[in-house]
């Protein structure tokens, strides 16, 4: 059974990102002029505004820099509350907010090297697989 | 919601230093609407945004002493919606030569955008009025209905990651890893602030908070505590500001704008706002206020941070370079944040205790504390004073000084 998530925002350029996600990769988008890395999805590159972009397949490797447990519902029930966030730094640099797979607030150290994992999900747009992390 | 962006702010320049000042102030009252809002009495009615402007406007107006044909400019700011500016002159008998498209919703952009609007003569006296029905809306700061603002407000749904507490638990968690802090520590912000509160009649919060109570209350987002968020209520801010050299002579010290600066995040947000702590934003905007205001960031001795959280003003602290990174915590535990302290922080509770107006009422907080007002809390012989405003991408401080009377 998939996990019920709250909605992404979808459209232009989500939509992609999403298409890549359900091949199991995790693609952001290259800058061709300045070969900047920005996330989340954008139309214009955050570091020179140029709009020809291309989707890069990111390694998967990265680190755990951050992280929090929301004990507060603001999903009104959506997800069971509490649990965990974590802010993965990317072998490639950018920032990616995700959850934790197959561990949790206990297990995590400053920077321990994480690895990604997909999880199946669904919210009111369909079925989707999500990006999330494991210990590498 | 109104976003502001740093393109809200005018250039700081040197040339528009103290010549517009502070001379009137109204506030609601913070504390009676919020017990009123809780227990709901008999007969009870929410405040409306419109309502509460007019109250706050009306107070500024008989605070500052003038009439109201003095006002020729009025700058209204409704965060959740209200009036326009032409139905607000009407309401409250202005007739206006000048009225801002949009100064911001949030302080500290409308005052500099002002203090530009006198000097370029587009009037001489202008009311600017903030006014939120944030708890009677029921205005929530995260889940699904955050669908505007910065991309990091509604992006991460997915993962179950949003709210601007979010954004303040990711800083915190940062923080205690990379200095070796710990939750109890960040406590003493918590109940500094509170302390200033209970030295201020119309702050929301009144009782007392221990380390105790502040450790024992709920998580929000953990590692951040209820205490750790700043309140949610009802209320309004009126600031009426004029020029300075018609400012001379009346009721109150005027309180002058001095200066201001402002940076902003348009790269890398997540990894600028947690592992850098916006630490260039802060230093570049910091020193344009301080340029533009021709004195140093040792003669500020009084500060006023935007403490959406407890770690947040802490950010602000060492950002702006009144302590080293990693020693704002120290800073408070010590008192050096207490009205008393070589710094004296929040002095009327801030947004975390004393009410949350946007950064409003921090400059209330200075222009009481300029003026010499502030009984109990008042910051011995103040003359100068700093408002930093910070959200998560960007940094706006503003620096006031008291003027001849």
């Amino acid at each position: 059974m998939p996990q019920t998530r709250p909605d992404r925002k979808l459209g232009p350029g989500h939509d992609e990102f999403w298409a890549w996600c359900s091949k199991g990769e995790l693609r952001l988008q290259r800058c061709k002029s300045c070969g900047g890395l920005s996330w989340p999805v954008i139309d214009a590159c955050e570091h020179c505004g140029s709009t020809e972009l291309e989707w890069e397949q990111m390694s998967g490797l990265g680190k755990v820099v951050s992280w929090c447990t929301f004990e507060h519902d603001y999903y009104r029930g959506v997800l069971p509350i509490p649990y965990d966030t974590i802010m993965v730094e990317l072998a490639e640099g950018p920032i990616f907010i995700s959850n934790p797979s197959g561990f949790g607030r206990e297990d995590i150290t400053f920077e321990m090297p994480v690895k990604l994992a997909f999880v199946d999900c669904v919210d009111s747009a369909g079925q989707f697989s999500l990006p999330v992390f494991a210990k590498a | 919601m109104s976003y502001m962006t740093h393109f809200d702010v005018p250039t700081p320049d040197p040339a528009l230093s103290r010549k517009a000042a502070i001379v009137g102030l109204g506030e609601t009252d913070f504390h009676l609407d919020y017990q009123a809002a809780r227990a709901k009495p008999d007969g009870y009615e929410a405040p409306t945004s419109e309502s509460l402007a007019i109250k706050a406007f009306e107070r500024a107006l008989a605070d500052s002493g003038l009439r109201r044909e003095d006002i020729d400019g009025l700058g209204v700011n409704f965060l959740y919606g209200g009036p326009s500016s032409e139905e607000m002159a009407k309401t409250l008998g202005l007739t206006p030569r000048y009225t801002p498209e949009r100064g911001g919703g949030i302080c500290a952009g409308p005052l500099p955008v002002a203090a530009t609007a006198i000097a370029e003569g587009k009037c001489d006296t202008i009311a600017l009025i903030f006014s939120v029905a944030t708890r009677s809306i029921g205005r929530t700061f995260g889940g699904n209905k955050m669908d505007d603002g910065p991309s990091s407000y509604y992006y991460h749904h997915p993962w179950g990651w949003s709210s601007q507490a979010a954004h303040w638990a990711l800083i915190w968690t940062h923080y205690q890893q990379v200095y070796g802090a710990k939750e109890e520590d960040l406590a003493a912000v918590a109940v500094q602030l509170r302390q200033n509160a209970m030295r201020n009649p119309n702050a929301v919060m009144q009782s007392e908070l221990t380390v105790e109570k502040y450790l024992a209350s709920r998580y929000v987002v953990r590692p951040l505590h209820l205490f750790d968020l700043c309140l949610v209520n009802d209320g309004a801010v009126c600031l009426i500001v004029r020029r300075t050299d018609l400012a001379k002579g009346m009721a109150h010290a005027p309180v002058e704008i001095g200066g201001w600066g402002r940076a902003s995040v348009t790269r890398n947000k997540m990894h600028t706002l947690v592992r850098e702590r916006m630490r260039t934003q802060y230093q570049e905007s910091g020193r344009q206020m301080l340029e533009m205001a021709g004195i140093g960031l040792g003669d500020v001795q009084h500060f006023e941070g935007y403490d959406a959280s407890t770690i947040h003003l802490i950010d602000h602290l060492e950002g702006h370079g009144f302590v080293e990174p990693g020693q704002g915590l120290e800073f408070f535990k010590s008192g050096k944040a207490a009205i008393g302290g070589t710094l004296p922080v929040n002095t009327g509770g801030g947004i975390l205790s004393g009410s949350y107006m946007h950064g409003w009422s921090h400059v209330a907080e200075i222009v009481r504390q300029l003026r010499h007002e502030a009984g109990p809390r008042q910051v011995k012989d103040v003359e100068v004073s700093m408002f930093s405003l910070a959200q998560t991408d960007q940094v706006h401080p503003v620096l006031f000084m008291r003027g001849a009377k």
